[in-house]
């Protein structure tokens, strides 16, 4: 039995469903991101858990307990707001025993436990300022700080990093991880930032129009993506349009120029259309020699990212784009070059729709 | 630059001239209760009245009773629209301007044919009757009241809010009067002084429920004398300005923490 079950959850509104079949189990202190785009249903999925709407159908259980019907004052499920929510009228230090003094905990109960979660956040100098003598981040941390206050059974962060800097979003998303993992709380993240969710969690949860595409580990997700949503939406790829040629052998061709994939085509016959996609950082220059895989390409554009150097070379009449390390030392090739790049099996993977 | 600054100071010393003559002129008006001399006589006229005092004290009674009920009513009514019914909010603003299109006689003639005759017989005693007059003062309070609670709401994340106090385990009780309300402090005191201000100066649903309130002793004093009405203008002014002074005061600093800082 998992810690918290989502059993096949549905939610339309009036005749538009925005989440269908939702399955997962999370277990124990792990830390699971919803990640997808706009309207995918990730945030509706998440208000689901925290009880502020009710599936159409299915159910969710916290702890074993059946939680789908308790309002959400009763489910003791913390929750962070990407707009921090904090109660302009109280201090800091109000703000995080709020949860506590509600629930008429002990004064004194409420005061350490105000400070050691303060301490958590180290904030403890900025007990008696409001909310709008902090800046965004120290803002966004004392949320956590409440949320955390009253021990909840799940953390639940709506896009709790959308409104910050990009430098503090860094920093606070490390912040993040590392008190979850220092509490082993169990939380669920909802972001549309892939490399937030790819850096912050155990399992990623990619979801498209409603419905899941893909549950796997931010490695599986990035490496091994099953759906072309997946790949096209995590990391930056090449899929182009391919033709199977040989099933058995695992070979497929790109304007007639032969390629090796270590992924299945059972199922597919010579001749079959398919969509095939490679990473860029996958694809490399030939620089010993190679048996399969080598494919004569001319270099379209170079593009200077930083520690990347981005080549779009041109096979056949499909356009890659390969990643290398930039190295100053190196001399890179010039536009319109003639040369061979080369990829392993592994790193060609062929999608299903 | 220099033209510019000309025209900005002809204007506000026409739109002085427009507002503080009339002011002028009425505060001398009412020191010349003496002849050929200027002096606080009818000042003192008024403050020695025993039914300045009297009635002044019923419309503040009256008037606190109606910002109570009000804000009781109002505030509740507003966040609910907000929070969950965001759809009927033309409808509620509707509802709440029909005060400015049915007069205020409609209103009370209204009031005193279903009131003043079984099953609702108000009108029999002063508490009943009392009754009736605070919730006519509501009512016409209510576009000046819903209006500054509504600007309050839409000055705060009223769904984030109450989502992260739900989830911190409070009730509606809570969230109304621990976080709603103490954050709507400056819209409910301003919509508060607005109310005061009608009540203060109201004089046809007191009038024709026959109650001793401030406004019909005002237009009393007005028919049988000269100065002291005019008089009774410039401390109803001074009252009023001092009641924003009191705002003011109370809610210093409150809009910075309401807004939010970065």
């Amino acid at each position: 039995m998992a810690y918290l079950e989502l059993h096949n959850i549905e939610k339309s509104f009036g005749n538009a469903v925005v989440v269908d079949n939702f399955e997962l189990l999370v277990e124990e202190g792990e830390f699971v991101s919803f990640l997808g785009p706009s309207g995918c249903g990730k945030t509706t999925t998440l208000r689901m858990i925290a009880g502020f709407e009710t599936p159409t159908s299915g159910t969710v259980h916290i702890e074993g307990q059946e939680v789908t019907g308790i309002p959400p004052n009763q489910r003791n499920v913390g929750m962070v707001f990407q707009s921090y929510a904090l109660f302009p009228n109280m201090t800091v230090g109000k703000n995080v025993g709020f949860g506590l003094k509600v629930r008429r905990h002990a004064r004194r109960e409420i005061d350490s436990r105000v400070k050691e979660m303060l301490e958590l956040i180290k904030m403890t100098d900025l007990e008696h300022r409001y909310p709008y003598q902090l800046s965004g981040g120290q803002q966004q941390r004392v949320a956590l700080a409440r949320a955390l206050a009253l021990r909840p059974k799940v953390l639940l962060l709506d896009e709790p990093l959308s409104a910050l800097d990009a430098k503090i979003r860094v920093s606070l998303r490390a912040e993040i991880r590392s008190i979850q993992q220092k509490l082993g709380i169990t939380a669920i993240y909802v972001t549309h930032d892939q490399e937030e969710a790819l850096s912050l969690s155990d399992r990623v949860v990619v979801m498209n129009a409603g419905r899941i595409e893909q549950v796997g580990t931010p490695f599986e997700i990035y490496n091994f993506p099953q759906t072309s949503f997946v790949a096209n939406f995590v990391g930056t790829l090449n899929a182009v349009k391919a033709e199977v040629i040989d099933p058995d052998k695992k070979l497929i061709g790109i304007d007639g120029i032969q390629l090796e994939t270590a992924d299945s085509l059972d199922g597919r016959v010579k001749g079959d259309k398919i969509i095939i996609a490679i990473r860029p950082e996958r694809l490399n220059f030939v620089s010993v020699e190679r048996k399969a895989n080598v494919l004569d390409c001319t270099i379209e554009n170079i593009t200077f990212l930083g520690s990347v150097v981005r080549i779009q070379v041109k096979i056949g009449d499909a356009k890659f784009n390969m990643d290398t390390f930039n190295n100053p030392f190196l001399e890179l090739p010039k536009i319109g070059d003639k040369d061979q790049v080369t990829c392993s099996k592994e790193a060609v993977l062929v999608l299903r729709d | 630059m220099k033209r510019f600054r000309f025209w900005s100071w002809f204007w506000l010393a026409i739109g002085a001239i427009y507002f503080f003559l009339p002011l002028a002129a009425t505060a001398e008006f009412s020191m010349r209760a003496q002849k050929g001399a200027l002096s606080l006589l009818a000042y003192q006229r008024v403050l020695d009245d025993s039914q300045f005092v009297s009635s002044f004290l019923f419309s503040l009674r009256m008037a606190l009773l109606t910002i109570t009920f009000g804000i009781l009513l109002i505030v509740p009514t507003a966040y609910w629209v907000h929070l969950r019914l965001p759809r009927f909010r033309p409808l509620v603003e509707l509802i709440t301007l029909l005060p400015f299109v049915i007069p205020v006689i409609v209103l009370v003639f209204g009031m005193i044919r279903v009131y003043s005759s079984p099953p609702f017989l108000m009108t029999t005693t002063p508490a009943t009757t009392d009754i009736l007059l605070v919730a006519g003062y509501m009512v016409i309070s209510l576009p000046y009241l819903y209006r500054s609670v509504d600007v309050g709401l839409r000055a705060m994340d009223v769904r984030s809010l109450t989502e992260a106090a739900q989830s911190l385990g409070a009730g509606w009780g809570t969230i109304l009067f621990r976080i709603i309300l103490p954050n709507l402090r400056t819209a409910a005191l301003t919509g508060s002084l607005l109310t005061l201000a009608i009540v203060i100066g109201e004089l046809t649903l007191a009038q024709y429920l026959a109650r001793p309130a401030f406004g019909p002793y005002m237009a009393l004093l007005g028919q049988n004398r000269a100065y002291e009405p005019a008089a009774l203008a410039i401390m109803s002014f001074a009252l009023t300005w001092a009641a924003m002074g009191v705002v003011y005061w109370l809610t210093r600093g409150e809009q910075a923490q309401i807004g939010g800082g970065h």
